[in-house]
């Protein structure tokens, strides 16, 4: 596979008479390969926005060297800017506007057919409402229209910059599905996103940004295996006997009222194994597993508590300790 | 080219320009109403009367220069004109020959609008419409693109920052320059039929009109380096209200206030640092002030006006340099400027 996005040493300071000297992005490296859903994550603040306004030309970078579709950027950016549909955080339309004139101007100045103006609009489920003014659209239609100017070229790169801002729930899901059908198309797709469990749904690769640094990067398993701590969520009809068996077979065991959480554990047959061999049985044996948001807040260092490893597919159940001592932050 | 089709349809779109135009026409519907209202054809009689009391008023000045003359000459003396005995006056200034215009029967004619007496402060007042139509146009085209990210949107198009920027200004130069045309057009041709259907034409003869032609064509420069003026202004300062506050500054400290220091600390020739007094030079053609300071230590009798010119050469450099100044350092912002 080949690097669509290549970023390399980015730094960016902004400099305002009120709060001084702003480091926003500190020698970030990135790599975007053909063909992935890539998400870009970062607290508020982080530095994902200026990076990817770096990417496009709209911010001067200090230093670094950054490559879109093969071609330096921005120096070189107008070879490629027909293969790459952009939106960066939420665009303003002109209110008096329509959607579909909207489009249309941009398709004119970009040369692209008025024709696809249709059929973006259909793509982002605006049809329909395509001659509404602009004023008149919710925070979610414009998100949509958004997109849909992202798309009138065809582009071969999307950067999506939190594209589920302001989308309901359904909207969320029908954004996920584009996505989805676009990388299912060909298309790469580099998202920065809030909403974590959306990441880790549509995204194959993470990039993790705190404070201007890249903090992690690779598949999105791979990440999440590194915080893996072979949890599992325990209850037993004798707690405190199981919790004393497990700690006497070496195992790492946390207190909670109602259950315990036994860390080490590399098979999860051990622990029923172990208790029950010794007349302890067991009502619960859930393996808790790290998701995107908790090794986001960790890495991060946003997280008002330690690393919050979850039950795989529910909430929070346990509180630990992660060594990410290993990891670049 | 499609992206001075794209503009031109946005600039066309927008609905502070079309309020602009709506505005553009009320003032002029209002004021050919106006002057259709109180207008009619003048009769055989009230011309003849007019040409009459016209006749009166020039023999009146040539009489006055006449006495004038023998008074300088010693032929009349100021108690045989009835005059202050110390009183005199430099008789060049009220030589009818060489005054600008003499009286004519369209002056003496109670509501009748005459088109050659009416059309140049007509002018004026379409010139300082259209003045204000290109600054206000141009800084809001930009500022508003800038501040609600429409000039964003463009670049992720046109990633060539000197581009979108100059088909923008193009852009808005034809289109007020296009406007301007049609309205100049349109507002000196209906006040031409008003002075033909009720009123008179007056003497519109070929130095009329290339005297006519002439201001303007120096009005549409005007109104060109205004639109640009906006544009940078509002360019540099990213929102439309920085165009509109540097001209309310501009205005109130220094044609103002600046204006009055140098009255106060009598400062030579203070109109040469004034903006305004180019404005003027360039518009009527010259402008024309006294430089009290020069006439001091003069000796008593010696002729001393004291007068000194600002030339529209001159005036046109001064406004094409501040122009050209400001819309330079606007491309050169831009195109190093982070759109945050």
């Amino acid at each position: 596979m080949s690097a669509v996005v290549e970023i390399e040493g980015l730094r960016k300071t902004f400099h305002t008479l009120r709060r001084g000297r702003q480091v926003a992005v500190d020698g970030f490296d990135m790599v975007v390969e053909a063909g992935q859903v890539h998400g870009f994550l970062g607290p508020n603040g982080s530095g994902k926005t200026t990076t990817l306004r770096a990417l496009l030309g709209l911010v001067r970078a200090d230093e670094g060297r950054m490559a879109v579709l093969g071609e330096r950027s921005p120096e070189r950016l107008t070879r490629v800017a027909g293969r790459v549909g952009a939106i960066v955080e939420s665009p303003q339309f002109f209110g008096n506007f329509t959607a579909h004139r909207t489009l249309g101007l941009l398709a004119r100045a970009g040369g692209v057919p008025v024709a696809r103006v249709d059929e973006v609009l259909a793509q982002v489920g605006l049809r329909g409402r395509e001659h509404d003014r602009v004023r008149g659209y919710s925070l979610g239609m414009k998100q949509r229209l958004a997109v849909a100017s992202a798309l009138l070229k065809s582009p071969e790169l999307l950067i999506l910059d939190e594209p589920a801002n302001g989308l309901d729930p359904a909207g969320i899901r029908e954004m996920r599905d584009l996505m989805r059908s676009l990388a299912d198309a060909g298309v790469t797709v580099l998202v920065s996103s809030h909403i974590l469990a959306e990441i880790q749904l549509i995204c194959d690769h993470v990039t993790i940004i705190a404070r201007g640094r890249l903090v992690a990067a690779g598949r999105v398993t791979e990440v999440l295996a590194n915080f893996d701590r072979h949890e599992v969520r325990v209850r037993a009809d004798d707690p405190a006997r199981a919790a004393e068996l497990l700690r006497a077979a070496g195992l790492t065991v946390v207190d909670h009222p109602d259950h315990l959480v036994v860390g080490g554990v590399d098979d999860d047959t051990t622990v029923s194994r172990l208790l029950g061999e010794q007349g302890v049985w067991l009502r619960e044996l859930t393996p808790l597993r790290p998701d995107l948001e908790s090794v986001f807040l960790e890495l991060t260092g946003t997280d008002s508590h330690p690393a919050l490893p979850r039950q795989a597919g529910g909430p929070t159940e346990a509180m630990i300790d992660l060594d990410v001592s290993g990891v670049d932050a | 080219m499609n992206l001075v089709r794209a503009e031109w349809e946005r600039l066309r779109a927008r609905r502070f320009v079309q309020l602009m135009l709506i505005l553009l026409v009320l003032a002029f519907g209002v004021t050919a109403a106006t002057t259709l209202a109180n207008s009619h054809r003048p009769t055989a009689t009230e011309l003849a009367s007019a040409q009459r009391e016209a006749a009166d008023a020039r023999r009146g000045l040539e009489l006055a220069y006449e006495q004038c003359v023998a008074r300088e000459q010693g032929r009349l003396s100021n108690e045989e004109l009835g005059l202050d005995p110390y009183y005199t006056q430099n008789c060049a200034d009220i030589d009818p020959g060489r005054m600008e215009r003499l009286p004519v029967a369209a002056d003496f004619l109670r509501g009748v609008f005459t088109f050659a007496q009416a059309a140049l402060p007509l002018l004026y007042f379409l010139i300082a419409f259209l003045v204000l139509f290109g600054f206000l146009v141009g800084a809001s085209y930009i500022g508003a693109d800038l501040n609600s990210g429409g000039v964003v949107n463009l670049l992720l198009w046109r990633p060539n920052r000197t581009t979108v920027l100059g088909t923008k200004l193009g852009t808005l130069l034809g289109v007020v320059g296009v406007v301007s045309l049609l309205a100049s057009a349109a507002y000196l041709g209906t006040f031409w039929l008003i002075g033909q259907a009720a009123g008179q034409p007056g003497a519109v003869d070929g130095e009329f009109w290339r005297s006519l032609a002439a201001v303007w064509g120096r009005g549409m420069v005007l109104v060109l380096l205004a639109s640009a003026l906006g544009f940078a202004a509002a360019a540099l300062g990213r929102h439309t209200a920085a165009a509109l506050g540097v001209i309310a500054a501009y205005a109130v400290v220094w044609e103002l206030g600046a204006r009055l220091v140098m009255l106060i600390l009598d400062v030579p020739r203070h109109e040469r640092f004034l903006l305004s007094s180019y404005l003027f030079a360039w518009l009527s053609g010259r402008m024309t002030n006294w430089d009290e300071n020069a006439c001091r230590g003069v000796g008593f009798g010696t002729t001393c006006d004291g007068s000194w010119y600002i030339t529209q050469g001159p005036a046109l450099v001064v406004l094409l340099g501040l122009t050209g100044a400001a819309v330079g350092a606007a491309f050169v912002v831009f195109r190093r400027r982070d759109l945050i």
